[in-house]
C-alpha cells in the first residue's frame, strides 16, 4: 500500500526513487537500532555480556544509529537521489 | 555558573525544607526547593534553560530524584521529564501555578508510592513459556501493587518488562515476591531495579514553551 499511496501522491517520482528509500529505510531503521542499544544495555548489566564486547557493540550501534539517523532525516527532507 | 542561573526541576514534591548535595544537572550541586502555595520544585542553578540531552545528563536527572525519593521524609515526588528548565523563580513560580491543579493531582495519585521494575530475560537458548512468566507476574506482584505498565518489550529475549506503582509499606512484602519468582525461575535472568520516582505513573510537562 505504501508503494501504491506514493506513487499516487508523488506522481513524478520514479519507481526506482521509492524503492531505493525504502530500502534505506529497512537498512537504516531508526526505532530498530535503539532497541539493540537496549538490549546490548541490558544484557551488560546482567552479566551475560563481558565488557569489552559491551563496548565495541555499543560503539558499532551507536556510530550506526548516528548514520541512520541522518539517513532518516534525509530521506523526510527528500535530499536522497539515486546514483 | 553565571550570578543569576537558571533553574533546573526535576520534580514537585510537598516538602519544603530539602537541602541536598547533589551531582545534578549541569553541574548544580545544591538540590533546593522553590515553593509556590503546598506545592515545591525540587531544582539546582543551571546556566542555561535549554540543557544538553546527553546520557550523563539524563542520568544525573534520575539520580537527584533517586536521593531524593530514599530520603524518609519524602513521601511523594511527581517526576518531571528531562530537560525543564527555567529562566528564573519567579517564571517557575508562575507555571506551578497555571499547572496547580495538574500537579495536585498528580501528587494525590502516587502519595507513598515508588515505581519498581522488573524485566524478565530469556536464557541464550531459551526454553523459558513466556505465557507462564506472566501469568506468575500477574498473580503474585499485580495485588501487591497500586499500578502496572506494561512497557517496551525492545528484544526478542525479553519475555516481560513491567513497572509497578509500590506503596512504600509494601515494599518488603514485593521484594519477597520477586526473590520467590527469582529462586523458582533459576534459568530465566530476573533485572529488578528501583526505587524510581513514578515516571511511568505519571505525565506531566509543565511549562515548556515557558522555560524560554
Amino acid at each position: 500500500m505504501l508503494l501504491v499511496d506514493d506513487l499516487l501522491l508523488k506522481p513524478f517520482v520514479s519507481m526506482l526513487d521509492i524503492l531505493h528509500a525504502m530500502v534505506l529505510e529497512e537498512i537504516h531503521d531508526v526505532s530498530a537500532i535503539r532497541d539493540n542499544i537496549k538490549e546490548n544495555q541490558l544484557l551488560y548489566e546482567l552479566g551475560e555480556r563481558a565488557r569489552p564486547e559491551y563496548e565495541q557493540r555499543k560503539l558499532e550501534l551507536e556510530t550506526r544509529l548516528e548514520v541512520a539517523e541522518q539517513v532518516h532525516e534525509k530521506l523526510i527532507g527528500g535530499n536522497i537521489e539515486v546514483q | 555558573m553565571s550570578d543569576n542561573p537558571n533553574l533546573y526541576v526535576y520534580g514537585i514534591t510537598e516538602q519544603t525544607d530539602i537541602e541536598l548535595t547533589v551531582d545534578g544537572v549541569g553541574d548544580g550541586s545544591t538540590l533546593r526547593t522553590v515553593e509556590y502555595r503546598s506545592l515545591a520544585a525540587l531544582v539546582t542553578d543551571i546556566d542555561t534553560t535549554d540543557p544538553d540531552r546527553s546520557d550523563e545528563a539524563v542520568a544525573a536527572h534520575d539520580s537527584v530524584l533517586q536521593s531524593v525519593i530514599e530520603r524518609d521524609e519524602v513521601e511523594t515526588v511527581v517526576p518531571m521529564g528531562f530537560g525543564m528548565a527555567f529562566k528564573n523563580a519567579r517564571t517557575l513560580k508562575g507555571v506551578m501555578r497555571g499547572a496547580r491543579r495538574a500537579l495536585r493531582k498528580a501528587l494525590n495519585d502516587v502519595e507513598g508510592c515508588v515505581e519498581l521494575g522488573i524485566k524478565l530475560v530469556d536464557p541464550a537458548d531459551g526454553g523459558t513459556d513466556p505465557d507462564e512468566l506472566r501469568e506468575r507476574l500477574e498473580s503474585d506482584l499485580d495485588p501487591l501493587s497500586a499500578g502496572q505498565t506494561d512497557d517496551d518489550l525492545f528484544s526478542d529475549r525479553l519475555v516481560a518488562n513491567r513497572s509497578y506503582l509500590v506503596e512504600q509499606d509494601k515494599r518488603d512484602a514485593f521484594d519477597d515476591a520477586i526473590d520467590a519468582i527469582d529462586s523458582d525461575y533459576e534459568d530465566v535472568l530476573v533485572k529488578y531495579t528501583g526505587p524510581w520516582a513514578p515516571y511511568n505513573f505519571v505525565d506531566i510537562r509543565i511549562g515548556a514553551e515557558a522555560s524560554h
